[in-house]
């Protein structure tokens, strides 16, 4: 008997949960594990119709939403794809439904998708792809009410809390929505509506955590900062 | 042709009216840059509302740099009137204060006269954008400071990098300078017809205003047109700060406004030869 428990051991260990409950539970656990951090994002933006160079923020976050941004120079990070805490996707009251399991890049992962509730937030269906082993997202696809599509690709390298290295954030978008500046532009409003794909590769380095930001970070204002609220869907 | 010249400049700086368009200038922009630092970012918010739904924007795109930009934009129908002021009375000047005999009987060339006159009219233009840029970028910079440029196009957005913008801007005042040089040597030219100052610098402006009233409406007989304007290629400017720089359309542009300097300068220097002084 003990020979094949011990046989089984591994298997019981690492065992994967088919109940979405427990998955998002143990996905929040260990997230809660970080109470702050603050980290230095190189941001690169491939999009069609807009042009612009590398950019370096520095973000800080602290638990439960709090996050402040700090840039030395101009830098713009995707509203949905500053992914800061998985709980973003998860704040509002939803419900949650296990569709099945995955290979993504080698590792296994529960597809979960999460049907909110309510009208609060600005998601209307989110699938997570999430690694049990490591309870870390590796992929989000969502589709909101007023920005269309996105994706996330994430990856979590050797970091040893659940925090990404790098991201690859896709979204679609209604092109005219997003470059139309000036409201009697004729030749814009007769332009048939055009969605457009967009990429932003976001890698993260120098990762500081559990040192306790004061409070008092996420209330600077200034040309060079942001604060804002990680409920950002 | 030096001495020329700089007969040539005392003449210009000697009246007032030259001081107008580098008096306007250092009123009006400083009043623009004072309402837009008042205003704080909240013009720059709005028309940047429906970027700002998908990207969080952080860091100082309200410098020197957008406020020039957006000054140079603005200013590309005005600052011709300025540069009229001066370029029509070049030799009109002269009729009027009855002073072409005493010109003529010096032992000059009307060539030598004709050419010293319009390379004085393009030094006072030259100033007046050298002007108009010192007191856009440097005030801008002390109330401002620098930082990345952000370019909205019709269809795009375009971002430069702090240390990418100056040397667009020294191109883009020397594209203007061009621009301007046009107009300077048209109002040359309708000041070698008439004997009054105020008939180039109506007509001269009259011209642009037509020309860029053409080219905005929207009506196809009036954009098969447009290609012939030398108006339709003055904002060519703006093409510095496209990235990539489109070199074909900035060559295309330089040699048409480089074309019409020559051409109108060639015209008043025939006519000028022609010219029976009567006064």
């Amino acid at each position: 008997m003990k020979f094949f428990t011990f046989l089984l051991l591994p298997f019981i260990i690492f065992a994967q949960s088919n109940n979405p409950d427990v998955i998002i539970r143990n996905l929040k656990n260990e997230f809660n594990k970080v109470k702050d951090y603050s980290v230095d994002v190189n941001i690169k933006v491939d999009v069609s119709f807009l042009k612009v160079p590398e950019m370096n923020a520095k973000i800080y976050f602290k638990q439960p939403d709090k996050i402040h941004i700090q840039s030395e120079g101009f830098a713009m990070l995707p509203r949905d794809g500053l992914y800061t805490s998985p709980l973003s996707f998860l704040k509002n009251d939803y419900t949650a439904i296990y569709v099945r399991d995955e290979i993504i890049d080698g590792s296994n992962a529960s597809v979960i998708k999460i049907i909110p509730l309510n009208d609060k937030g600005d998601l209307v269906l989110t699938t997570m792809w999430i690694d049990q082993k490591r309870n870390v997202i590796l992929k989000v696809e969502s589709t909101t009410k007023t920005n269309g599509t996105f994706t996330m690709d994430l990856n979590y390298g050797d970091n040893k809390y659940p925090l990404p290295s790098s991201m690859l954030f896709v979204f679609n978008a209604e092109r005219s929505k997003l470059t139309q500046f000036d409201r009697n532009d004729e030749n814009s409003k007769k332009k048939k509506p055009q969605m457009i794909s967009g990429k932003v590769y976001i890698s993260y380095s120098n990762y500081v955590v559990n040192k306790g930001l004061p409070d008092s970070l996420f209330e600077q204002k200034g040309k060079n900062n942001s604060n804002i609220s990680s409920d950002v869907h | 042709m030096i001495k020329l010249i700089n007969i040539e400049l005392y003449k210009i700086f000697k009246k007032w009216r030259t001081y107008i368009g580098f008096i306007a200038i250092a009123i009006l922009i400083p009043m623009i840059e004072f309402a837009i630092s008042f205003e704080g970012t909240r013009s720059l918010n709005f028309v940047t509302r429906e970027i700002q739904q998908t990207f969080i924007f952080v860091g100082n795109l309200l410098n020197t740099y957008f406020v020039s930009y957006l000054i140079l934009n603005s200013l590309a129908i005005h600052i011709p009137f300025l540069i009229t002021l001066v370029a029509g009375d070049l030799l009109a000047g002269e009729a009027t204060a009855g002073t072409y005999r005493i010109l003529i009987t010096r032992p000059i060339s009307r060539f030598e006269i004709v050419t010293s006159k319009f390379i004085a009219g393009m030094i006072y233009t030259f100033l007046l954008i050298l002007w108009l840029a010192v007191i856009s970028l440097g005030l801008g910079y002390f109330l401002f400071g620098t930082g990345e440029l952000i370019v909205l196009k019709s269809g795009s957005i375009i971002v430069l990098a702090k240390n990418d913008i100056f040397w667009r801007f020294l191109l883009a005042y020397g594209f203007a300078l061009l621009s301007m040089g046009v107009v300077a040597s048209l109002a040359f030219l309708f000041s070698s017809l008439v004997e009054n100052a105020i008939g180039p610098i109506i007509t001269t402006m009259a011209i642009i205003i037509i020309f860029l009233i053409i080219s905005a409406i929207n009506i196809d007989i009036f954009q098969s047109i447009k290609p012939y304007l030398f108006t339709s290629y003055m904002n060519t400017w703006s093409s510095f700060f496209d990235n990539p720089i489109d070199t074909t359309e900035i060559i295309k542009s330089v040699s048409i406004l480089a074309a019409h300097i020559i051409v109108f300068f060639g015209f008043t220097l025939f006519i000028f030869r022609q010219k029976d002084i009567l006064t």
